[in-house]
Parts: structure tokens; sequence; C-alpha cells
């Protein structure tokens, strides 16, 4: 009976009333469907989605912009890092090593970037993005094996680069928040760089797409359950969804989730990944770890980067902010 | 939505936007969203800071194009783009931009007051200042009223003899405005000309009658919901007429029968007689130029009289202004 009333599931959690008018807008400008056939389109330039240039991520003089080709993992090509350290310091800084979101099919290394730089700013911390290659073209591993070698060379040349080793922090949107936290999975099981920190926001961690918020939101918001299929196969392949996912590859798949850095998950209400990213804090402070879980109310995927004016955006950019400054306090 | 909103004037002043900002007011609306909520609306859409003032209601809010608050400015700059939340009322929302407006801020000033009004009114209750005060109104625009019963109206409503005012009528009824109030009323309303106030009972005649010309701005009444007596010329005489004839003329049952045979019907004709060129004409509706000329084909068929050229568009603006005189005798 309980769990007949646990399995349940009732209609889409509303949106809230600002950002569901923000979503007319963004609907109208952005692709509704994102299906395997329709990634070389959905990967041209689009003008709603300037790509920030090394002027725009200088900010003004705060940042020295440079980038840096590296070794890459053993048998693949060499992997480009952007670096951008704050001018304003000249003791090694904290860093955030920063994955781009897109689903694992789109985006690069500036993708996303300038809301990093804004807090990066504000804390004096170096931002290094990393640019992995991206599914179907290239599949798991490849995607996260390229993220943890650009990791492990920042950590190695932290001397050189002017940051502080002990003090990097992994962080990524949506798909970089799921290869963020793989990231992180790979630094505890290979030993390699400690991290401070993992700052996931809304992150893709389940390549099983079956939660009950990823039914709800069927064809809802931005990044819906057949957007999800459609990333997660291009990971994946056939194995999407079947027993033998690396845990690596969707990080809603590893059994032990101990000995992992301090995480800050953040998600809507009113999204696909609500679900599998609530149960990922859950289980962290299960298995004795630290986590801070923001559950925003009626967001949408992305909602603070889409419609950052929004009451409930300005109230989710501030929270990793926050926690920043609380991580990072020395 | 930073990068893009801001930019919607750019992306297509003439159609999408304008639906665009409809949609994210309406949604707004519809989820009963607060006033901050309609002003950072107001504010990110035309990318520059916005603001509601209201005296009488003891509102004051100001929101920069970022969304967030900002202090209420101690004066508003009178080139900067304004309207009345309804027309005589006291509460006014502007966008920090001089004028003149492009669509796209128009549609947003529009759009955003008739939200406020909607919801001041449900949550304040009407203001009931100077200019809404209904006795001394009626007063004021009534011939009959003796000239001191007048002037002891116009005091009881703040206004000096040698004010320049105008009447307007509603369908619920009278307010009074100043000279160069801007009207972006949520209600239809006819504007009578600028007078002194004591010759207030002709502009309001004039008022009347104006709002006889306005529509629903829906497709079974295609057309502006606000009308100015000043723009009338002739066919204020053609009212006239009109109140007194008992069957409507030849031409507007045919009207009646075209607009039975498809629903685009009313709304294409309108669109045909008041716009310069077929092509703008087939842009105001958002169809496609050979849509259009298809449309065309067949209203003439219907009416039974040629459309494209000057002599028979004038006889089919005739013919809409007459139906709209018949709809709204009283």
């Amino acid at each position: 009976m309980e769990e007949a009333i646990l399995t349940t599931i009732g209609p889409p959690p509303p949106f809230d009333p600002e950002l569901a008018a923000a979503l007319t807008v963004i609907a109208a400008n952005f692709p509704r469907e994102f299906t395997a056939d329709l990634i070389p389109l959905l990967r041209q330039p689009n003008p709603m989605m300037p790509i920030p240039s090394n002027e725009d991520l200088r900010r003004g003089g705060a940042f020295d912009v440079s980038e840096r080709i590296v070794t890459g993992p053993q048998g693949a090509p060499d992997v480009s890092l952007l670096i951008c350290r704050p001018t304003a310091v000249t003791a090694p800084v904290a860093t955030i090593y920063h994955i781009h979101g897109g689903g694992m099919i789109l985006g690069d290394n500036r993708t996303g970037l300038p809301g990093f730089l804004e807090w990066g700013e504000e804390l004096n911390l170096a931002v290094v993005s990393v640019e992995y290659r991206l599914a179907p073209e290239t599949p798991h591993p490849g995607p996260v094996e390229d993220c943890y070698a650009g990791l492990v060379w920042t950590a190695a040349h932290a001397g050189e680069l002017g940051i502080d080793p002990e003090r990097i922090i992994v962080a990524g949107g949506s798909a970089g928040g799921g290869l963020a936290a793989a990231v992180a999975l790979l630094a505890r099981d290979r030993g390699g760089p400690a991290l401070a920190g993992q700052m996931l926001l809304c992150p893709m961690l389940d390549d099983r797409n079956d939660t009950p918020s990823a039914l709800q939101m069927a064809g809802l918001g931005v990044w819906d359950r057949a957007a999800n299929e459609t990333g997660w196969a291009a990971l994946l392949g056939a194995a999407s969804g079947g027993p033998d996912v690396s845990p690596y590859a969707a990080p809603a798949r590893a059994t032990d989730l101990s000995g992992l850095p301090p995480a800050f998950i953040d998600v809507g209400s009113a999204e696909t990944f609500r679900d599998e990213d609530v149960t990922y804090a859950s289980r962290i402070w299960q298995a004795g770890g630290v986590a801070e879980l923001h559950v925003w109310p009626g967001g949408f995927h992305g909602f603070s980067g889409m419609a950052p004016q929004a009451t409930v955006s300005q109230a989710a950019s501030a929270a990793p902010l926050n926690w920043l400054h609380r991580i990072l306090a020395s | 939505m930073r990068e893009l909103v801001g930019r919607l004037d750019a992306l297509d002043p003439d159609a999408s936007a304008a639906v665009q900002v409809i949609a994210y007011f309406d949604q707004l609306s519809q989820a009963r969203a607060g006033l901050q909520s309609i002003v950072r609306g107001a504010a990110v859409l035309a990318g520059c800071a916005a603001g509601l003032a209201d005296d009488e209601r003891r509102v004051r809010l100001r929101v920069g194009p970022d969304g967030h608050r900002r202090e209420p400015a101690d004066t508003r700059d009178p080139t900067w783009l304004s309207a009345p939340v309804a027309p005589g009322d006291t509460a006014v929302l502007w966008l920090e931009r001089p004028g003149p407006a492009g669509p796209v801020e128009a549609m947003v000033l529009e759009r955003a007051a008739a939200a406020a009004y909607a919801v001041l009114d449900r949550t304040r209750g009407k203001a009931l200042a100077p200019g809404h005060d209904e006795a001394a109104i009626e007063v004021l625009i009534d011939e009959n009223a003796p000239e001191d019963a007048r002037r002891h109206a116009a005091s009881a409503l703040n206004l000096a003899e040698g004010d320049l005012v105008h009447a307007i009528a509603l369908e619920t009824g009278a307010r009074i405005g100043r000279q160069g109030d801007r009207i972006e009323p949520a209600t239809r309303a006819g504007i009578g000309p600028d007078v002194r106030v004591l010759d207030l009972p002709g502009s309001w005649a004039a008022a009347r009658t104006a709002l006889r010309l306005t529509a629903e701005g829906t497709e079974d009444d295609p057309g502006p919901r606000i009308v100015r007596a000043d723009d009338l010329g002739g066919l204020a005489l053609l009212a006239a007429v009109v109140g007194l004839a008992a069957e409507p003329v030849p031409d507007v049952l045919a009207l009646e029968q075209a607009a039975s045979a498809a629903p685009w019907m009313l709304s294409t004709l309108d669109a045909v007689a008041t716009s310069m060129t077929l092509r703008t004409a087939a842009a105001a509706l958002g169809v496609h130029h050979s849509t259009l000329q298809d449309r065309v084909t067949h209203a003439e068929r219907v009416l039974g009289w040629p459309i494209r050229e000057p002599r028979g568009r004038f006889r089919l603006y005739a013919a809409l202004m007459l139906r709209r005189l018949y709809r709204n005798r009283r």
C-alpha cells in the first residue's frame, strides 16, 4: 500500500511565475527538440548565446587569459585549457576547474564561463576551463578522461600557474556538473589531486533517465527526458540505461559516495534532474560526507543562467558564491 | 536571458518580439505574479531600468535591466517613456529611456501597464484620485450643468480653468486626462480633444464618438482599442448618421457574411485596409505573402468587390468602420 502511494506521480510542479514568463521567450528562441539528427544544427553558433571573447573573459583587466595545450589521456590527443588568472593577486590563488555543460553533445570551454568568472572576480579565484571532446564522436570514457587529464595537469603545474593546488574546486553545470562529479570520483579512486570541493549545478548524473521528475517533466521546460535520452545515448550508445554503465560516465551509478570532497548541489524542482540530484546529495550524507543541497521551487533546467533577472534566480546565484566563501575560507 | 531578451528589439521588431512580449506578461498575469515581477519584466524586456509609482496607493518600485531592485529615484526625467496604468489612473509605469518608443518598447509599456493595473486593482483597490471623483466628472462633462457648478467641480478635481484637459470615454464611464498624458490602458477608450476645462462637454461628445470606433482587438473584432477623436476627421460625421439608421448598409452585411466564411477573414480584411501594402499586411498578420494573396482572392469573391486597388480598399475601410459603428451603437 505504502509503496503504491510513494510511486504515484502527480502533475508537474508549476514553474515559478517569473520563470514561466521567461520560458515563453526562451522557448521561442531556443531549439525545442534535441534529437540525434539535430546535433550538427544545434552546434551552429546561436546569435542568442554569444561566445565570450578573450576580451569579455578579461573583465576589464581583472583576469589574464591564456590557452595551454596540455597532455591528454593516455593514447588520446592533447587537451586545451583556457586559463583565467586574477591579475590583482600574486600569491597562489584558489581555483575553479570548470567543465562546461551542453548535454555531453554541445558547447565549448567558453560556454557558461562568464558566470564563474563573476564569482572568481569576487573571490580572487583562477578559473581553468577544459576543452573536452564531445559525444557522439567521442563516446565514454573520452570526455571524462579529457576532463581528468586537464585537472591532473593543472594540479601538477600549480606553481607555474600561480595557483594553490590544495584549493582546487571542480565545477560545472548540467553535463558539466555530471562530469565534475565523475572527475571527483576519479580523483578519489586513482589517488589524484586532492579537491577542495565539487560544485555541481543542476548536474546530469543518471543515464537511467527514469526518476519521477524525469517522467513528470517530460515535454516541459528546457532539457526534458527526450533530450536527456539523446545526450546519454550519444555518450553511451546502446549501453545507456543498461546494467553495465560506469560510475565515471554516470555518477549516480557509483555504489560508494564516501571520501568525496564537500559538494554543492543545486537543481530546480521543475526539471528532469531534480530527483537524481536530490538522491545524490542524500547518498553523500548517508555515506558520511558533506553536501549542501538547494532545490529551487519552480526552477526549470538552467533557470538561473537563462533568466538571471528573476527573483528566484537572484537567490540561486547568490548561493554558490556564499558556499565558495565558506569552502575557501582559509 | 540577459543576452536573450535585451536584444528582442534587434531580433525581429515587427512580429515575433511583440508576440513574445505579450506571452511574457500574459504568463505573469496568469500566475498572478506581483508588481515587482511585472516591473522587472518591463526592465528586462526593454533593456533599461523601469519603475512604477503611485502616490495614492503608496507604491514606489524601481528595477534595473539586470532584474535587481534599485532605489526609487527622486525625480523622473520627463523625456522617459511612461504611461498611466489605466486612463486617468494615478499609477504610472515608466521605462528609463527617452522616446519615441519603438514597437517593442511600446508593447512592453502597454502590456506591463495593463498587468500592473490588474494587480493594483486586485490587491489595493481602485485609486480614487482627484481624476476619479465620479460626481464631479459627471458635472464637468455635462453641457447642461450651470457654469458655476462646473467651476466648482473643476476645483474639486484640482483643475484650474486654464488647464488643457480632455475627456476619456470608457465602456464603464468617464475620466479626465491632462494634455500630454500618454494613454496605454488595458481597456477600450475614446480620447477627446484637449480643451479648456469648461469646454469638456464638447471633448466628451467627441470622446464618445471615438469610443464607438474602437474594437476589442480580437479576431472577431479587429482594430485599435484606443481611438483619438483628433484622428477621426470626417468619420465623426459618419458616426452621427449611423446612430440614426436602422438597418446596416449592404456592404456591412457583406462583411458579416464574409466573416462567417473563415475565422481569419475580419482580421485579414482589417490588416489589408489599414496597411500600406499587402506585404506589410502579411507581416502584421504573421502570414506568408502568398497566403495573404490567396486570402484576398477568396475575400474578394465573398465580398463581391475588389480590395487590391484604392477605390475598393476605401470601400472596405468604410465598411469596416461602419460595422464598428453599428456594433457600438448606443
